[in-house]
């Protein structure tokens, strides 16, 4: 018998209803998913106005893609305007402010990102989420630097494609939250806010690299790992304090990747986080639940451990607000040590 | 679609397909310990995760997990895994959690498992 359906996402989880101990654990992600109440963006395009309307331009994207956004915007009472390509886009946007814009997905990226570069120049706070329909290497530093909410190239991830559609609609603000410090193909330097929703993005980008040199399973591996240290590192490090900013690279060599994340905090001695999991003895990974269970921690302390298997060297610091992360590229061996 | 959770019930055993993905990023992680947590607090002590359709968890997901796990079992409850597959049967490997919480393959087959071993008269 079906008793119940829930669907997670941003708006339908209601903290009221978790009692205070999920509400503690939860309260400081979540509120940093919501930008932390600190809102530096300005323009009109936040969408915490009393609009009760928003509007998002969309350019055409074949049936497929068209359904899903539609669903989307439906679902939150948003309403479409639909432009035919690029140029008329632009017209619309000359006319019209909008709170979420979306390129073409039948268009390359290098065609949406000169359209997303004169958007910018007329709306500069619009949100704006590029579709391409193929990867090329550049694309997503280039998205980043133009200032993007987002990037997909196709085949598209349906599921991942909504979410980021519906964070982008939630989010308050977003357009100061991922700065690029310096850029190269081999080498990108970012600055990222510390809050939810800006990690998510950059899991996001970091996920439209496809690159094709790189074997899908250790693609997944680094950026499983890179979302544990980020989220650890904006949490603890940044106390999710959307003032507060991590400094992130993310080297390519030929064979290798590499990924540093230096939050803003205190530090802490690996070895002495001893309600991690990391630092349980081998064979018995549960063994720190019992110090957890001490301190008065709910079960957790996995991220460490979790981020280390899947990379071959996790190495911080001695202040150890510093992380970097290494993954050999090694065509057939497994991804999980 | 992050995470949708529905749940059955088989007997005295609940059972919760899950759908999507468990992580920290939009409230999925913490909606699953939401239900996890009304279960066990309404006197359900057997409880059957269906992972044959999550497709990714993370450390948020693997703390959810453990945590009921721990408190159903002092409870002298049971939870029990089925199917984990892909990315979601890595991570839990990474963890040994297959080595400590029961994981099936077949629900019939874990759904057997949380009946007591009865005592079969013998002619």
């Amino acid at each position: 018998m079906r008793l119940r359906l829930w669907r997670a996402s941003g708006r339908e989880v209601s903290l009221q209803r978790l009692d205070g101990y999920a509400l503690n654990f939860w309260s400081r992600r979540r509120l940093a998913f919501l930008g932390g109440g600190v809102t530096p963006c300005g323009g009109a395009s936040s969408v915490l106005s009393s609009d009760p309307l928003r509007t998002a331009l969309v350019v055409d994207s074949g049936a497929e893609i068209n359904g899903l956004l539609d669903g989307v915007f439906a679902s939150e009472n948003w309403s479409i305007q639909r432009a035919p390509d690029n140029c008329a886009a632009l017209l619309t946007v000359a006319a019209n402010s909008f709170d979420l814009i979306i390129t073409g997905a039948k268009n390359q990226c290098r065609e949406n990102l000169e359209v997303v570069h004169k958007i910018r120049a007329i709306r500069p706070h619009a949100r704006l989420i590029i579709l391409a329909d193929k990867f090329t290497p550049g694309d997503v530093l280039d998205a980043m630097r133009e200032g993007a909410f987002s990037y997909f190239s196709g085949p598209f991830e349906h599921s991942a494609l909504v979410e980021m559609v519906r964070e982008a609609m939630a989010s308050p603000c977003w357009d100061d939250g991922i700065e690029v410090l310096s850029g190269t193909p081999a080498w990108v330097s970012l600055a990222a806010r510390c809050d939810l929703g800006t990690a998510n993005r950059l899991v996001q980008f970091l996920r439209g690299v496809k690159d094709p040199t790189i074997p899908e399973a250790d693609r997944e591996a680094v950026i499983a790992a890179f979302r544990e240290i980020l989220l650890n590192a904006m949490e603890h490090g940044g106390q999710f304090d959307p003032s507060h900013y991590v400094e992130i690279s993310f080297i390519r060599a030929s064979r290798a990747i590499a990924l540093r994340v230096k939050d803003p905090g205190q530090g802490f001695s690996l070895d002495e986080l001893r309600h991690a999991a990391i630092n349980s003895p081998t064979g018995d990974v549960f063994s720190h639940l019992s110090v957890r269970d001490e301190k008065g921690l709910r079960p957790g302390g996995f991220g460490l451990l979790l981020a280390k298997k899947q990379v071959d060297d996790l190495i911080y610091n001695e202040k150890g607000n510093d992380v970097l992360l290494i993954k050999y590229l090694n065509p057939g061996a497994s991804h999980l040590a | 679609m992050g995470l949708q959770i529905s749940i059955r019930e088989s007997g005295d055993v609940n059972i919760l397909d899950l759908q999507g993905r468990s992580t920290v990023d939009t409230g999925e992680s913490v909606l699953l310990s939401k239900y996890l947590r009304e279960l066990t607090a309404a006197g359900k002590r057997k409880l059957l995760l269906n992972l044959v359709n999550l497709s990714r968890i993370d450390s948020s997901g693997v703390s959810i997990i453990v945590e009921i796990y721990v408190s159903i079992k002092r409870r002298g409850g049971e939870l029990k895994l089925l199917s984990p597959r892909g990315r979601v049967l890595d991570v839990l490997r990474v963890f040994r959690l297959l080595d400590v919480i029961p994981s099936f393959e077949d629900e019939i087959e874990a759904l057997a498992s949380f009946r007591p071993r009865g005592f079969f008269a013998t002619s």
